[in-house]
């Protein structure tokens, strides 16, 4: 999201249990953070096999494009598969695409962004030159292309939109590391004879990590829409993978007859996308000290 | 500026080179060529097909023979739409695109500009949690869940409105509303964090304390300097509207760029993926080129550094 780097937390804003505090404060917030806590609990339990539901996620059955009922709280598709069970079982994939595209941003973007930041110079503007051009072009279509390349399977997805997600989190850090380089603490860390390697990951790294951590809450419902997005086009993954994009693709097919097919997944990407923005949101207004004074800052 | 309008199209040509290059890179490298799908062509008529296109040749020498029918403005034909140049499709879906683009982007400004000023005017207030809250919803939702909500909606419950196709200017609320909504959730939070922090400058302060009434102060001294940066997102904000119209033109079945694109990359026709590349390289260079001249014309502080 461009719209966190046009208003940078301001520095000196460190993670502590104050945060905790304020995000309870903020009900959206809030509630964000335990839907997204019960979606990867059950994403996590998923994945290590647990049988959170009565159907297995590829059991098909004679009850074929049923509604919701009793038996089918969420109905099943033209195979007679269990809607909730393959939502459950899409979580895994989706939540996962998410999170691991925000690990690679953080890895990618924040070794970049320091490295350009803390270097300065003729090497920062030539390093943020790349960034710029490959970051004004629209990242569904560097996806799609690389896409091409990659194929459409889990990995070919994951290193797609690993390698577009980064380039905002590289500019946010070297901004904050331009930004704190000529602080007060940095020059007596210098004194004291510490290394660059030092300097830079004690001592900078630490005090920016407060708008690195809001970037990545953002990247992580920007990837979970980049991948539905895709697959829901047919660019994406395909079956038999299971992700809800690819369950909302499925239900698109049969809108008129049975918009409950597309209906739940549509919902489940919806709200988990909207509370990891809530929760984006929370944690910048919780990370800016200008607001934790209560007031405006003058 | 017309200096730097010179400059921005000299640094253009390299852009779109490399772009090219890479695209084409990218496609040819891939296993699989165009006339793979056509299972029951015996193997002499798809080799006959791929000496016709020069598939045949070596990478480089592809490579350069794109380079050279570049140069003439020819993107080449397309493999699969028979007898039909890219320059010929695009010439037809071009227009179709940039209608749609234009009169979304129009609607995203007039819905998502008010919303954040309203927002930030009244911080803190319902308003400004309302505003908010329908925001984040607009950049939460994903596109094709707004298309299939209203075509379920308008088109297959209430019968009043078209989809499909692009013939009537009916057939075109839709898929404009569709399109509209990730800009507008974007321009108003935007519109929103820029006229906060106008709120706080020393001049607003003056001119509520010449005794300026509220409604007077934020129409002539907030909303006015705000917008800056509200218009020089343009650059952001076509990607955004290409981004959306390969899953709008996808739902609607819009004969238009965005569609010609995914259908061109899941048939491996080489010369329309580049084609179609390069139109969004052009029109993002284009975009942000404006951004940069918007610029100079409204904050004259940025004319000194030219």
């Amino acid at each position: 999201m461009e719209i966190v780097e046009k208003a940078p937390v301001p520095v000196a804003a460190p993670l502590d249990q104050s945060v905790m505090a304020r995000i309870k404060r903020i009900p959206t917030a809030y509630l964000a953070l335990w839907i997204i806590g019960a979606i990867c609990v059950v994403a996590l339990l998923s994945f290590m096999g647990c049988s959170l539901c009565q159907y297995s996620f590829d059991q098909t059955s004679s009850d074929f494009l049923a509604g919701p009922s009793t038996e089918h709280w969420m109905g099943t598709d033209e195979l007679g598969r269990d809607l909730f069970s393959r939502i459950v079982y899409g979580a895994r994939l989706s939540i996962a695409i998410g999170l691991t595209t925000a690990a690679v941003a953080f890895v990618i973007g924040t070794l970049y962004g320091a490295l350009s930041g803390y270097l300065g110079g003729k090497v920062d503007t030539l390093m943020m030159r790349g960034v710029d051009i490959a970051y004004s072009l629209p990242d569904l279509l560097v996806m799609i292309l690389i896409g091409v390349l990659l194929g459409r399977g889990t990995v070919g997805i994951l290193i797609a939109l690993g390698l577009v997600s980064w380039m905002g989190t590289a500019r946010l850090v070297r901004a904050q590391f331009l930004q704190l380089k000529n602080e007060e603490f940095i020059e007596a860390a210098r004194a004291q004879g510490q290394s660059g390697w030092n300097i830079v990951f004690k001592h900078l790294l630490p005090n920016a990590l407060g708008p690195i951590i809001v970037a990545l809450t953002f990247t992580v419902p920007s990837a979970i829409l980049s991948e539905s997005t895709l697959s829901f086009i047919g660019l994406g993954l395909s079956p038999p993978a299971c992700s809800w994009g690819t369950l909302a693709s499925d239900g698109w097919r049969s809108l008129r007859a049975h918009p409950h097919l597309i209906f739940f997944p549509s919902l489940f990407i919806f709200i988990t996308v909207l509370s990891f923005n809530f929760l984006g949101d929370g944690l910048r207004d919780a990370l800016d000290p200008r607001t934790r004074l209560g007031k405006k800052s003058h | 500026m017309l200096a730097l309008i010179i400059k921005r199209i000299l640094l253009a040509i390299p852009v779109l080179l490399v772009v090219a290059s890479l695209t084409f890179v990218l496609v040819r490298i891939v296993p699989g060529g165009p006339f793979d799908a056509d299972k029951n062509l015996p193997p002499e008529i798809i080799a006959n097909l791929n000496a016709k296109y020069h598939l045949d040749k070596p990478v480089p020498e592809q490579y350069l023979l794109y380079l050279g029918r570049l140069a003439q403005g020819d993107l080449g034909v397309s493999y699969k739409y028979v007898n039909r140049t890219v320059n010929d499709i695009l010439a037809d879906a071009f227009p179709v695109s940039l209608q749609l683009g234009t009169i979304s982007l129009t609607l995203a400004v007039l819905v998502g500009v008010p919303l954040g000023a309203i927002a930030a005017v009244c911080r803190g207030r319902k308003e400004d949690v309302i505003a908010m809250f329908l925001s984040t919803l607009g950049i939460s939702v994903p596109g094709f869940v707004i298309g299939a909500t209203l075509i379920f909606v308008f088109a297959i419950k209430l019968r009043v409105l078209p989809v499909g196709l692009w013939e009537s200017p009916w057939h075109v609320v839709l898929p404009a509303v569709t399109l509209a909504f990730s800009p507008a959730a974007y321009l108003a939070r935007l519109t929103r964090a820029s006229v906060l922090e106008i709120v706080e400058k020393d001049w607003v302060r003056t001119a509520r304390s010449k005794g300026l009434s509220q409604w007077n102060t934020v129409l002539k001294h907030i909303l006015r300097n705000s917008l800056i940066p509200v218009v020089t997102v343009l650059g952001p904000l076509t990607a955004i509207v290409i981004t959306g119209s390969f899953v709008v033109e996808y739902i609607y079945a819009i004969p238009g760029m965005g569609r010609f694109f995914i259908t061109a990359v899941m048939n491996r026709d080489y010369d329309l993926i580049l084609g179609t590349t390069l139109v969004f390289a052009v029109l993002l260079i284009i975009a942000n080129t404006f951004v940069d001249l918007a610029y100079q014309f409204l904050d004259p502080r940025m004319r000194i550094e030219d």
